[in-house]
């Protein structure tokens, strides 16, 4: 199974982990790493790294709220481990979609899927509606 | 000598590029490069892609050691006053101000809680040695103040140094 984890300002993460839950039903190795205000990017990145270790040589994709933001740049290394993908602009139908799609795919093809799930999640209901 | 040009800013924030300086401060103001002066930072070209990335495209990152970021900086102050030099700690801005480059201004913008450290204004925090360093820089003439991005109210750090 591929892991998930989130990495997020505040508690974005645990909610999300929540919301999905409650669509979805349960799910595992789901992980949620926040960071808090007044945090120093170092102790986000120990967080971050201890709990990849708890979960090493699985595979395992980082789904990150904001991309430029400082959960970003602590995980964006983690890309050049070779079983592990990153995707930024965490919201809840990338994780539904990451929850339902991660054991029928490869981790690359779930990286792809999630990042194209996210774009197309985004719309702008005024003039699809008012007709 | 002081230049007669000023840097546009001059900021300490140990995470260096992230929401706040891309979101808000580059709104706020005309910013045509960022500068990163950290010696780690530099000698780590995966972390320059990585905070370069998440610029527009139309800002310049660069990111240099302490002695080669004063160089840098001196030797073409053409674009200055839209320039942003970014680094993690008080102790780089002293450097960098003993190593030759006499800013006026140094805002400080975040610096995380951490062992040693404790906090001084909102969620800026500080070790009895970065205060210290900080008193240094204020002593030299550098006007210093804390916040964290423009239109929040700030706090001048001369004002700040007698409760500390």
């Amino acid at each position: 199974m591929i892991n998930i984890v989130l990495v997020s300002h505040a508690d974005l993460g645990d909610a999300l982990i929540r919301a999905a839950e409650m669509i979805a039903g349960q799910a595992e190795g789901l992980y949620s790493i926040s960071l808090l205000p007044g945090e120093s990017p170092e102790s986000f990145g120990e967080k971050l790294e201890a709990t990849l270790q708890g979960i090493e040589s699985q595979e395992t994709l980082v789904l990150i709220d904001l991309f430029g933001g400082t959960p970003y740049t602590a995980a964006a290394r983690q890309t050049l481990k070779e079983n592990v993908e990153c995707v930024t602009g965490a919201n809840l139908p990338m994780l539904l979609e990451l929850v339902m799609a991660r054991d029928d795919a490869t981790l690359s093809e779930l990286a792809m899927e999630t990042a194209r799930v996210g774009q197309e999640s985004v719309k702008n209901l005024g003039p699809m509606l008012r007709k | 000598m002081r230049a007669i040009k000023e840097l546009g800013l001059v900021r300490i924030d140990d995470r260096l590029i992230h929401g706040q300086v891309i979101a808000v401060w580059c709104k706020h103001r005309k910013f045509t490069r960022i500068v990163i002066v950290d010696d780690g930072v530099a000698a780590d070209s995966f972390m320059v892609e990585v905070l370069g990335l998440a610029a527009p495209p139309d800002l310049r990152v660069d990111a240099f050691s302490v002695e080669d970021g004063v160089r840098a900086l001196n030797e073409d102050t053409s674009n200055w006053d839209t320039t942003m030099v970014l680094m993690k700690t008080p102790l780089a801005a002293k450097q960098l101000y003993d190593g030759g480059l006499e800013y006026s201004a140094l805002n400080v913008g975040g610096i995380g809680s951490g062992p040693g450290r404790r906090n001084i204004f909102k969620n800026i925090a500080a070790s009895e040695e970065e205060i210290a360093t900080l008193k240094y820089l204020m002593g030299k003439g550098v006007e210093i103040t804390l916040f964290t991005v423009p239109g929040e109210k700030s706090k001048s750090f001369s004002a700040l140094v007698s409760k500390l």
